[in-house]
């Protein structure tokens, strides 16, 4: 078995999920622990930990939304450990980083024992709880973020009852373009983690979103439509309903963070 | 503490403080041992079921396997620190998903597990019982039907009214019908709580040897000689033939006062005539070793106009699970789980407390046991009363606080009360600190008995001109020897660098009862404080006149001198709290946050400014998890969150700032006036954030933890109390 960081492999071989008679540690591979500009966006090599993510200029420039994300996990241990490239292979749907990185457009870069390079939009890469678009025989190198055509505002938000290094109960990760002066929405993506079996587009709300001058209310209207994008599953951190209702909560509060509209 | 205590004003250096933080303490697990072989278990898959068979030859024919014991081989032989229930291997039955059925010592961890693997286990399934009303009704499966059989350590087990019932307290006094019939208004409110963890970092270890005829043990144990004596009684020896040496512990918080690897070690370890040695796991230790327990409380309280406590009437029905060995008390209940509105004058009281047996993880002792839910339900009533009363919750409380006369819940009168105090002090702080706009504010009370008993420490004066103390004690991590060192340089007035203080094993020191219930500063220091002045008085009698320094070099110089040195500590003293925390409440979430707390707490004198310190913050930290996170969730038997990242324990990040306001005006008997510090702040924090959310939001959460989906339910819902689905005694 092939290991970054080991995080998600300590994790799930000591719950005797995975039980390797090999492991290969990928830490000596140079190529993939950069981050850098290329000409189109970000280069995010998949060896780098969460907290090289976090704290990169150019992530914190062109994607706050990801650095926020990055910067949120567990403790700073972990996010020392930690990689971004263990984290997507890991494919657990309460995770903080794939939110941020469906709404900033990232593919993921893989590459197979022949060389065959296959490159898969993050949105296609999970597949189900604990499952994504991977074979054991493949590596991923890297994520290509586009930088933002036009400014974007952007917001992460995660609700963590508990403690500051627990899962998120439910995560959103949001950003929109809005027209400079009206404030009209011209385009949104909004991704939720922690409700489905993989991190999921609140498709609902963008479309409802999109066009409109946003107000207190018809942020209150659209936030709701969320319902209809998730399918939350009990578990120790609160039942279905009340993750319903905790998406509807923070999608509307990331949708405020966006419009800089407070509350009534 | 006063300006001439030159030692005790001084902040501490740990003793084991470098050799802990340069890791080079060996703990139970890092001990190397030539040729040891390591062991692992086979365990039921299944909650209940009596055994068929266990088949173990495929098993024993695995590479790197020497030894394989089950039920078979080791009959007869039960664990238990005061009822010995608890198979060292399932014999006839297994009682909980996890129960251990077999151990394999192989040459390596993976080969004992791969092993365990093999085992076969022919079963029939019984009836199980995960409920205690279920455990309870007449034809409950019994889970236990021989346990007259079983050993009962120091006494005869009392009769039950039920053969789950593990063990029952009743106490009666003053007239209680006559208060309820006179009552103006009576309160009747259920609570409940789950299983949660005491939670050290370190998992149970052991290792088992023999030498020179005797067994030798390295164990996380926090009473080394009363894990022997257990031993020798579940194993048939004389207690002189097991010697446990004393170690390094990772962290207690009451866990670790149970033992149940030692014992199949020892006989393991004479089976296949080797070291053997047995590593638990985090996840292990969580779903079947001990856990703190849940149950229900009931509490009924008859109220004059004024508020004033007349009559009260208590039922506890704790969840024991499968078995009681861990439990120490005769009547196998935790020390406070009749203590149900303690604190007050309750002049008349009908208190039952039982715990049952159950096919789940054993309950057992943590972190001041049975107190965290009795706190719970008698500081939630208290405030309930109060505000349905419209009286202020602080003035109800110091209306029936316990005085100088007063008669407790338990029957117990009180000789001097520091409670007054401590509520008086809280008025006055809370007075200087009004909750911030949109807080809210919780209060609630809290009392403990300090220790009482005696320990003997053995003191000597080398021939390098040092005091050397030697204790049975183990220090599980709370800074017993820095303690001792203090008490001795202090009494000397020495520097505490010329005082070592040494843990011997069950061979070499003084008897001493271990760690638990906060002895450790009051008693056993006490006894290092007499052992210090002793010293103080032979020097002066043999050199009089002398500096400290030059005394003992004298006496070094012709060979040193030793001696045992006991102390008897009273019964009768209590350590007192009071707490308030300041807290917001997402509306839209039920989220709670916390903002201040303030911690009134009478605890005497204090020998080590920094433990204090970091005692009452840790159980205030502790205290948090309680309130807001912790939660053992068992499904059908099965644990289902044996993990620290599904079961959440406060890090240092969610402790809010938190205001310490130490009272020392009543000292204790302990060394220097210390009382017992380490089991007062836990237990006082749920109830005052219950008290806070209702304060705030109007909602009265009845169970524990107080969780963000209890609050929303309240808040969106139509009952103002959520929380408790079960209902009667």
């Amino acid at each position: 078995m092939l290991v970054s960081g080991g995080i998600a492999f300590t994790l799930m071989a000591r719950v005797g999920l995975i039980d390797p008679k090999h492991v290969i540690a990928l830490r000596s591979i140079p190529e993939i622990h950069s981050i850098h500009e290329t000409a189109d966006g970000i280069w995010i090599g998949a060896h780098a930990t969460h907290r090289a993510v976090s704290e990169s200029q150019i992530v914190q420039t062109l994607h706050p939304v990801i650095s926020a994300a990055f910067g949120a996990i567990g403790t700073i241990r972990i996010r020392a450990q930690g990689t971004i490239g263990g984290n997507l292979a890991y494919a657990d749907p309460a995770q903080d980083p794939p939110p941020a990185l469906t709404v900033s457009s990232a593919t993921v870069h893989i590459v197979g024992p022949s060389g065959r390079r296959r490159d898969v939009p993050i949105e296609r890469f999970f597949l189900d709880y604990y499952t994504a678009d991977i074979e054991p025989d493949e590596i991923i190198i890297g994520l290509s973020v586009p930088a933002p055509t036009q400014p974007t505002v952007s917001t992460y938000r995660r609700f963590n009852p508990r403690t500051v290094d627990d899962f998120p109960t439910v995560s959103v990760a949001a950003a929109a373009r809005l027209q400079p002066g009206t404030g009209t929405v011209e385009d949104i993506k909004i991704a939720l983690g922690g409700v489905g079996p993989t991190p999921l587009r609140a498709r609902s709300v963008e479309e409802a979103f999109v066009g409109i001058v946003p107000t207190f209310d018809a942020i209150e209207t659209v936030s709701a439509l969320v319902a209809d994008d998730i399918a939350p599953f009990d578990d120790a951190r609160g039942s279905a309903s009340f993750k319903h209702a905790i998406a509807v909560v923070w999608v509307g509060r990331a949708l405020r963070d966006l419009t800089a509209i407070q509350s009534s | 503490m006063t300006s001439q205590h030159r030692i005790l004003a001084t902040p501490d250096v740990r003793v084991e403080g470098r050799t802990k933080v340069t890791g080079a303490a060996l703990f139970a697990a890092d001990f190397p041992h030539l040729g040891v072989l390591e062991v692992a278990y086979f365990r039921s898959p299944i909650a209940h079921a009596s055994i068929r068979a266990v088949d173990a030859s495929a098993a024993l024919r695995m590479p790197g396997v020497h030894t394989i014991l089950t039920g078979t081989d080791v009959a007869g032989h039960r664990i238990g620190r005061r009822l010995q229930d608890w198979p060292v291997l399932a014999d006839d039955r297994v009682r909980m998903i996890g129960d251990r059925i077999a151990a394999v010592a192989a040459d390596t961890l993976e080969q004992a597990r791969a092993a365990a693997a093999r085992i076969d286990f022919d079963y029939e399934e019984l009836n199980p019982v995960f409920d205690i009303d279920e455990a309870l009704e007449s034809d409950a499966p019994i889970l236990h039907p021989l346990s007259e059989t079983y050993r009962f350590l120091g006494g005869e087990r009392p009769n039950r009214a039920h053969g789950n019932i593990q063990g029952e307290r009743s106490i009666t006094h003053g007239a209680v019908d006559s208060g309820f019939a006179a009552a103006f208004r009576v309160f009747d409110h259920t609570f409940e709580m789950p299983k949660s963890l005491a939670g050290p970092l370190e998992p149970r270890t052991s290792m088992a040897w023999i030498e020179d005829e005797r067994i030798r043990v390295i164990s996380t144990n926090k009473s080394p000689f009363r894990l022997r004596d257990e031993m020798a009684v579940s194993l048939d020896l004389d207690p002189e033939e097991i010697v446990i040496i004393n170690g390094y512990i990772g962290g207690d918080f009451g866990a670790k006062g149970l033992s149940i690897d030692e014992h199949v070690l020892a006989l393991m370890t004479r089976a296949a005539g080797r070291p053997v040695r047995l590593v638990s796991s985090w996840a292990d230790d969580a779903s079947t070793s001990n856990c703190r327990h849940g149950g229900r409380i009931r509490l009924r309280t008859a109220v004059d106009a004024d508020g004033q406590f007349l009559a009260h009437e208590a039922w506890v029905t704790l969840d024991g699970g499968a078995y009681a060995a861990a439990k120490p008390n005769a009547d196998l209940l935790p020390a406070k789980a009749s203590t149900t509105l303690g604190g007050y004058r309750v002049p008349a009281a009908r208190v039952h407390a039982r715990s049952v047996y159950t096919n789940t993880v054993p309950g057992g002792n943590a972190r001041s046991p049975g107190q965290p839910q009795t706190s719970f339900a008698a500081e939630s009533h208290v405030d309930m009363i109060a505000r349905d009363m419209g009286i202020d919750p602080l003035e109800l409380r110091q209306r029936n606080v316990l005085r100088d006369g007063d008669i407790d819940v338990t029957g117990h009168r009180w000789e001097h009360s520091m409670l007054p105090v401590v509520l008086e002090k809280l008025r006055a702080e809370l007075a200087h600190r009004p909750a911030a706009a949109g807080l809210g504010r919780g209060i609630a009370l809290t009392t403990r008995g300090s220790a009482s008993g005696s320990a003997t420490v053995r003191i000597r004066i080398t021939a390098d001109a040092t005091i050397e103390i030697l204790t049975g004690v183990p220090d599980q991590g709370a800074g017993a020897y820095t303690m001792l060192q203090r008490v001795v340089a202090e009494a000397l007035d020495i520097d505490v660098e010329s005082v070592f203080v040494h843990g011997g094993s069950t061979d070499d020191a003084p008897y001493d009862r271990g760690v638990g219930g906060s002895r450790v500063t009051p008693i056993v220091g006490g006894a290092a404080l007499v052992g210090a002045r002793r010293v103080k008085a032979r020097l002066e009698e043999l050199s009089p006149g002398m500096t400290t320094d030059d005394q003992i070099a004298l006496a070094a110089s012709q060979g040193g001198f030793e001696f045992d040195a006991e102390f008897n500590h009273p019964s009768g003293a209590h350590t007192s709290g009071a707490i308030a925390v300041d807290l917001a409440v997402d509306r839209q979430t039920g989220a709670i946050t916390l903002s201040d707390i303030v911690l009134i707490a009478d605890i005497g004198g204090v020998v080590n400014p920094v433990a204090v310190q970091g005692q009452l913050l840790g159980g205030i930290a502790n205290g948090i998890g309680t309130a807001l996170m912790e939660e053992l969730v068992v499904e059908q038997g099965n644990v289902t969150n044996p993990n620290m990242s599904d079961y959440k324990m406060p890090t240092v990040c969610d402790v809010p700032d938190v205001h310490l306001i130490i009272v020392s005006d009543d000292p204790g008997a302990g060394p220097f006036g210390a009382k017992s510090v380490g089991e007062l702040s836990n237990s006082p924090v749920a109830p005052a954030v219950a008290n806070a959310v209702e304060h705030l939001t109007g909602v009265r959460v009845l169970s524990l933890p107080i969780t963000a989906e209890k609050v929303l339910n309240g808040i969106s819902g139509s009952s103002r109390e959520v929380g408790v689905v079960g209902s009667g005694a």
